[in-house]
C-alpha cells in the first residue's frame, strides 16, 4: 500500500508549511494563518457535535462569548497570564456545558438547536446587562496588547492541530465506532448496549472546552470584545457553512472548508453586503452539486481519504 | 431446564388501543418460543417491551429471576437480552464488520482484539465473511437480514428475540435461517422469534404462543397450535 507514505508525508508539508509561517510569510498574512487555525478548530468541534454526535447546535456562540469573557475578566481584573486566562475560559465553558447538559439533553434534533440557540442569546443580554463587565460597551484586553503576533499564531496553531489530532482519535477509538452508531441509527445503537447518554455527554463537554480555548486565543487576537458580537448566532452560522462546504461527518471538511471561508472573508471585506449573498449562494451551490460537501463528495468518488477512520 | 424469562401480567396501550393486554407467559432457557398472531395482535409491541424501547403500563418482565420492565434498553443488552427488527436497521454508512463491533464491544463488553475475533467467527456463520468490509448501504435485503441477526448474535445474548428475519425470503433462504437460529439454540441461547412464515414455525420452535388482540390465546406445540380451533378461527374466520 502506498497509501499511506503519501498521506504522511502531505501531513508533514503541511504542518512544516504552518510551523514555519511566521518566519517568513508577512504579518498579514500571518493573521490570516491564525483565523484559519482558529476557524479549523472551532469548526471541527462543531462537527464532531453535529457531524458525528446527532447534535445540531446553534449555540456554540455560548462558549465564544463565555472563553473570551472569561479571558478578559481573568487577565485584566485578576491579573492572570493571558494564556492562564485562555486555560480558565475553556474550565468555564465546560462547567458551563455540565449545567445546561441536564436540560438540552432532553432535546433533540431541531430542538436541541433551538435550545442552545437560546441560551447563548440569553448569555448575551445577561453580558449587556451586566456593570461588571462594562455593559453593551464591552471590554478592551489590554494584557493582550503586548502579546507577539507569532506567540498567538503557535497558541492557534496547536489547538488548530491537536483539535483535528483529537477528532480523529477519538473516531478511531470505541467511543468513535458508537459515536457513528448513533449518528445512523440511535435507537438501534442503543439495542446493541450503547449508552447514548455518556456517548453524547464526553463529545459535548469536549467540544465546549476547545470551543472555551479557541475563543480566548480569538479574543487575544480580536483584543476587543462585545457582548453582542460575542454571543452571537453569527459564529455558528460561520461554522455551519465551513463544515456543510467542507464537508459533514469528515476529519476533513472543516479544514478545508475554513480555508475556503477565511480566504473568502478577506477577499470579500471590501464588499459588505454583498459577502453574505456570495456566502449563501456558494452554500446553496454545494448543497446542489455535491451534497455532502467538497471533501464528502470526493471521498465517495475517489475514497481517497487523508484521514481515514475505518476498521479493517 | 431453568426459567430465563417470566412475562407477568404485562400490558401496554397507545391511546385506547391495548397492543398488549394483561399478557403471561414463560420461557426456558434454550428453548425456541415462536410467536405468531394475526397483525396488530401485539407481537412487536412485546418485543419492544421486553427489550425495553418502550415501557410497559403495568406487569413485570422477569429475567434471570429479575425485574427488568423498566431498565433502560442498553443495559438490558448489556445483560444479554438482543433484539432484532422486522425492518433492519443497519449502520447504514458504516461496513459490516464495524456494524458487529458496535454490538461486540459494547453490548458484550469485550476489548477491541477479542470483538474483532468474535465478530468474523458470527461472519462465517451468517454467511457475510466475503462482505466484511463493505457499505452497509451497497447490501441487498437478505445481507441486511443476515446482518440484522448477526449484529444481534454479536452482543453475546443470552436471550435473542428475532422479529420476522425470514419475511419475504424464498424457501431457501427460511431454510438457511432455520439452521443458524437451531445453532445458536445449540451453544444455549434462548429464542423469541416472531413470525408469519407457517414453515419457519412448524419447523423452528419448540412451542409456539399465539397472540390476538394483545392476549394470549393459545402456548403449546407448534402442530397443536395450527390444529386448534381457536387458532384457526382468528386466521382463517369464523363459519358462522
Amino acid at each position: 500500500m502506498t497509501a499511506k507514505p503519501i498521506r504522511l508525508t502531505f501531513i508533514v508539508i503541511l504542518l512544516a508549511f504552518l510551523v514555519t509561517m511566521p518566519l517568513w510569510a508577512s504579518r498579514y498574512a500571518v493573521n490570516v494563518g491564525l483565523l484559519v487555525c482558529l476557524y479549523v478548530t472551532l469548526a471541527s468541534m462543531w462537527n464532531l457535535l453535529a457531524g458525528y454526535s446527532g447534535m445540531v447546535s446553534l449555540g456554540q456562540q455560548m462558549f465564544i462569548g463565555l472563553g473570551g469573557y472569561t479571558l478578559a475578566v481573568s487577565s485584566m481584573y485578576f491579573g492572570v497570564p493571558v494564556y492562564l486566562s485562555v486555560l480558565f475560559g475553556g474550565f468555564i465553558s465546560v462547567f458551563l456545558a455540565v449545567l445546561i447538559s441536564v436540560s438540552v439533553f432532553r432535546m433533540k434534533g431541531v430542538y436541541f438547536a433551538i435550545g442552545t440557540w437560546v441560551i447563548a442569546e440569553a448569555l448575551g443580554i445577561c453580558f449587556s446587562n451586566w456593570g461588571y463587565v462594562k455593559y453593551g460597551m464591552g471590554m478592551f484586553i489590554q494584557p493582550a496588547y503586548k502579546l507577539s503576533m507569532s506567540g498567538v499564531y503557535y497558541a492557534g496553531l496547536i489547538l488548530c492541530v491537536s483539535s483535528v489530532a483529537l477528532v480523529f482519535l477519538l473516531l478511531r477509538s470505541n467511543l468513535g465506532l458508537a459515536l457513528m452508531a448513533i449518528r445512523d441509527d440511535d435507537q438501534a445503537s442503543e439495542t446493541l448496549g450503547v449508552n447514548i447518554f455518556r456517548c453524547k455527554f464526553i463529545c459535548f463537554l469536549l467540544s465546549a472546552f476547545i470551543t472555551g480555548l479557541a475563543a480566548g486565543v480569538l479574543y487575544l487576537n480580536a483584543i476587543f470584545i462585545q457582548p453582542f458580537e460575542a454571543f452571537g448566532i453569527s459564529w455558528t452560522v460561520n461554522l455551519l457553512f465551513i463544515v456543510i462546504i467542507g464537508g459533514i461527518g469528515t476529519v476533513e471538511g472543516p479544514i478545508l472548508g475554513a480555508i475556503i471561508f477565511v480566504l473568502l472573508q478577506q477577499f470579500l471585506s471590501e464588499y459588505v453586503g454583498y459577502n453574505l449573498i456570495i456566502f449563501g449562494g456558494i452554500t446553496i451551490g454545494v448543497i446542489f452539486f455535491a451534497p455532502r460537501g467538497l471533501v464528502g463528495t470526493l471521498q465517495m468518488k475517489t475514497g481517497w481519504e487523508l484521514f481515514p477512520v475505518r476498521r479493517q | 431446564m431453568p426459567e430465563i424469562l417470566k412475562v407477568n401480567n404485562l400490558s401496554k396501550s397507545f391511546g385506547k388501543v391495548r397492543a398488549v393486554h394483561d399478557l403471561s407467559f414463560k420461557v426456558d432457557q434454550g428453548e425456541i418460543l415462536g410467536i405468531i398472531g394475526p397483525n396488530g395482535a401485539g407481537k412487536t409491541t412485546l418485543f419492544n417491551l421486553i427489550s425495553g424501547e418502550i415501557k410497559p403500563d403495568a406487569g413485570e418482565v422477569i429475567f434471570n429471576g429479575k425485574d427488568v420492565a423498566i431498565t433502560q434498553t442498553f443495559k438490558k443488552c448489556r445483560m444479554g437480552i438482543a433484539r432484532t427488527y422486522q425492518i433492519p436497521r443497519p449502520f447504514l454508512n458504516m461496513t459490516i464488520l464495524e456494524n458487529l463491533l458496535v454490538g461486540s464491544i459494547y453490548g458484550a463488553g469485550k476489548s477491541y482484539k477479542e470483538s474483532k475475533k468474535q465478530c468474523v467467527r458470527i461472519l462465517e456463520k451468517t454467511g457475510l465473511s466475503a462482505k466484511s468490509g463493505a457499505l452497509v448501504g451497497t447490501l441487498p435485503l437478505l445481507d441486511r437480514k443476515r446482518l440484522e441477526l448477526a449484529k444481534a448474535l454479536a452482543t453475546n445474548p443470552v436471550l435473542l428475540l428475532v422479529d420476522e428475519v425470514a419475511g419475504g425470503l424464498t424457501e431457501g433462504e427460511v431454510e438457511e435461517f432455520l439452521r443458524i437460529i437451531h445453532g445458536v439454540r445449540k451453544e444455549g441461547v434462548t429464542v423469541l422469534w416472531v413470525e408469519h412464515i407457517v414453515m419457519a414455525m412448524t419447523k423452528g420452535p419448540d412451542r409456539l404462543l399465539v397472540m390476538n388482540f394483545g392476549r394470549r390465546l393459545f402456548v403449546g406445540r407448534p402442530d397443536e397450535a395450527f390444529n386448534s380451533p381457536d387458532v384457526q378461527k382468528i386466521y382463517l374466520g369464523d363459519e358462522d
